[in-house]
């Protein structure tokens, strides 16, 4: 592990767990409804600073907190075109299953390759601390997953081009 | 699998059956291989008489750079009028089979190789008139070749696929084969570039491939194209050139046959690995995905609705 | 004008007493320091880089906390947080601790604790300064390189952050998580 991803994911998380402190909030707007509010941005008092958390100019998390939702949105390092791509498909690979994921946003924030939306409700039903692990280990887990699949790419292109040329010998 | 196979495994297997003496049967079958070659299985008159015809989208240009020759050669006393709708037809009467086991094994695998068969006339011929030229060359010293022999041969063009060809030049001490491929998409235009590096790294890196053919690739037609109509200039990256390099030691009588039938079977080799690829990146997201969801449901609490007990031991189950 | 889609427009723009039109001056409290401007929010950098010079960073550290320019302008915030970022740079790691819990314990500790940890929020969301512009997407590497580790070179401005990051931590370990609500509640930002 490099050295600076762990203070990276230690922000993360202290900022996370800070972010998550919400409650239920009907909106003001229209009467018996209760929306994210930092999707809705109906009313600009109950939206918070945002908190910006990078670890360099590749990778970086977005914290929209308002009362009564936590928007985060990862950016994922990608050096190359390879892991661009990678990114693009695993990311849309989990949004395709955001239902499952609960959490998961259906669209990433622009700028960013994938968000999660976390309401009062989601606090409410799960624990807390246990959702803020879940989100650092994401952010390993997709890193480290990214860097092998692109490493099985070239093993196995290396292979195969050499399995190709030998025949010719 | 690593390596395909140069023959067409489903005729294969069919004619060994029918080849082996079974009772003989009404066969229909229409059989697909790479790059939209299609073929036609069937019995028309008897059941012991089976026609097979091939259809290949770029016949005509084959039959220009001697497919016809090459395809009389292998199926010589077979060959019938081609099957309406097909381009080549030949007919096998099972009463009428070599004796020899050998030489059966022998007809079914030549069979099976129709394809190659069809697609090797212009490789042939670039092969014969590499031995031509180099032959040529020997009289000249580099400075004073006439520009025939300097130049090489013409460029063969064989419109192979929709978009894609393959294109044959013969030079005095070289054959040059170049592949022009398509990557519709953007994952496989990444992809295919990670693969095409390897290929052209390969040799450079690897004792062993000192002698095999120079891979080259680029995404603007190379010299060796300048003049060949019908190409487009489109540079946004969908189009790669890949040019082989194949040097005299690769065109000998000994190795040429085998070195056609391994450098066509080049794009389909190439496009399989990179689907394969794609397959086993996806199983693994799969994975993953599943791994994140069993954290993410490490932060439910404990399920409260465990099984609950009357006082003589029974229990409740919800209904529905 | 006939054209116009009128169920397009959002009235709740148009109604004063919609809570979307909610008038947030009303959240800043009424102690909010004068407004400054660039030029003391540069002159206040240089009395500071005079103190990290005469060497002390807590006194620095210090200085730069309470004259955050909570009422300035953009640019004098901008000004500021350089200074800031000067001052967070010149400390050594080894001095971290000592220095803050310098600075966070006194009067007014917890009010520098936390526009210390805006200022680190802030640097963290402003754009990497004096680095090289990097490329979107660089092509792949060729050759005999490819294969290797993703996570070898660092991105840009990964030295800047990682000061930012050690600090936020031993801040945290400090002053707790409260801080950080602070940062995302408060309307006076730095």
């Amino acid at each position: 592990m490099s050295t600076s991803l762990r203070p990276y994911l230690q922000c993360v998380r202290s900022s996370l767990s800070a972010a998550l402190a919400i409650s239920n909030f009907a909106s003001q707007t229209s009467e018996r409804h209760n929306v994210p509010e930092i999707e809705a941005a109906s009313s600009p008092e109950l939206l918070l600073n945002p908190l910006v958390i990078s670890r360099n100019s590749d990778e970086r998390t977005f914290i929209e907190p308002s009362v009564n939702s936590v928007r985060v949105s990862l950016k994922v390092k990608q050096a190359d075109e390879i892991e661009h791509i990678l990114v693009h498909k695993f990311a849309r690979f989990l949004t395709q299953r955001a239902d499952a994921f609960l959490i998961l946003r259906r669209k990433p924030v622009e700028g960013y390759d994938i968000s999660f939306l976390i309401t009062n409700f989601h606090t409410e039903a799960m624990l807390k601390h246990k959702i803020v692990d879940f989100v650092i280990e994401f952010m390993e887990e997709v890193d480290k997953e990214i860097s092998e699949m692109k490493l099985f790419l070239n093993a196995r292109a290396r292979f195969v081009a050499e399995s190709f040329l030998t025949p010719f010998d | 699998m690593l390596l395909l196979d140069y023959h067409n495994v489903l005729i294969h297997s069919l004619l060994t059956e029918r080849f082996s003496g079974s009772t003989p049967v009404s066969i229909d079958q229409v059989v697909s291989d790479f790059d939209g070659v299609t073929f036609h299985l069937s019995t028309p008159e008897s059941k012991t008489k089976i026609l097979i015809s091939i259809q290949v989208k770029c016949f005509r240009e084959l039959v220009q750079y001697g497919a016809q020759q090459v395809l009389e050669r292998e199926y010589g006393p077979y060959i019938v009028d081609p099957e309406p709708g097909y381009d080549f037809s030949v007919l096998i009467d099972l009463e009428n089979l070599p004796a020899e086991q050998e030489e059966k094994h022998n007809l079914i695998m030549r069979l099976a190789l129709m394809k190659r068969n069809a697609m090797a006339a212009p490789f042939e011929r670039a092969f014969d008139e590499f031995a031509k030229l180099s032959e040529e060359a020997s009289r000249y010293t580099t400075e004073s070749a006439p520009q025939g022999v300097k130049e090489g041969g013409e460029v063969m063009a064989i419109h192979y696929r929709e978009e894609e060809a393959i294109y044959i030049k013969a030079s005095h001490d070289r054959v040059t084969v170049i592949f022009s491929t398509v990557f519709r998409e953007e994952t496989d235009r990444i992809f295919g570039k990670v693969f095409l590096q390897e290929f052209v790294d390969a040799r450079r890196r690897v004792l062993t491939l000192q002698n095999a053919p120079q891979v080259l690739f680029r995404n603007d037609p190379p010299l060796e194209l300048a003049g060949v109509p019908g190409l487009q200039n489109v540079n946004d990256g969908t189009l790669s050139y890949v040019t082989f390099v194949l040097f005299p030691r690769h065109l000998t009588p000994q190795r040429r046959y085998e070195n056609i039938s391994h450098i066509q079977i080049f794009r389909d080799y190439f496009h399989y690995h990179i689907k394969a690829s794609k397959a086993y990146i996806h199983t693994r997201m799969r994975k993953r995905t599943a791994d994140f969801l069993q954290v993410l449901n490490r932060a439910r609490p404990e399920n409260e609705e465990r099984e609950r007990k009357t006082a003589s031991g029974r229990t409740f189950r919800v209904q529905g | 004008m006939a054209q116009l889609n009128y169920r397009t427009i959002n009235i709740d723009v148009l109604d004063p007493d919609s809570s979307i039109n909610f008038p947030m001056d009303t959240l800043l409290p009424a102690t909010l320091p004068a407004p400054t401007t660039s030029s003391a929010a540069a002159a206040v950098a240089g009395e500071v880089r005079q103190l990290l010079r005469g060497g002390d960073p807590e006194a620095a550290l210090r200085h730069v906390l309470d004259t955050a320019p909570l009422g300035g302008d953009e640019r004098a915030k901008e000004v500021h947080l350089a200074a800031v970022t000067e001052v967070l740079q010149g400390i050594r790691q080894g001095e971290m601790s000592r220095v803050l819990e310098g600075v966070c314990t006194g009067e007014g500790g917890a009010g520098r604790a936390d526009c210390l940890m805006k200022y680190l929020y802030k640097g963290m969301a402003s754009p990497v300064s004096n680095q090289t512009p990097r490329k979107s997407v660089s092509p792949q590497n060729t050759g005999f390189s490819q294969i290797q580790g993703r996570n070898l070179g660092e991105g840009g401005g990964g030295q800047q952050m990682s000061v930012l990051l050690s600090w936020h931590e031993k801040l945290v370990e400090l002053v707790g998580t409260g801080s950080i609500v602070r940062v995302m509640t408060d309307r006076r930002t730095v």
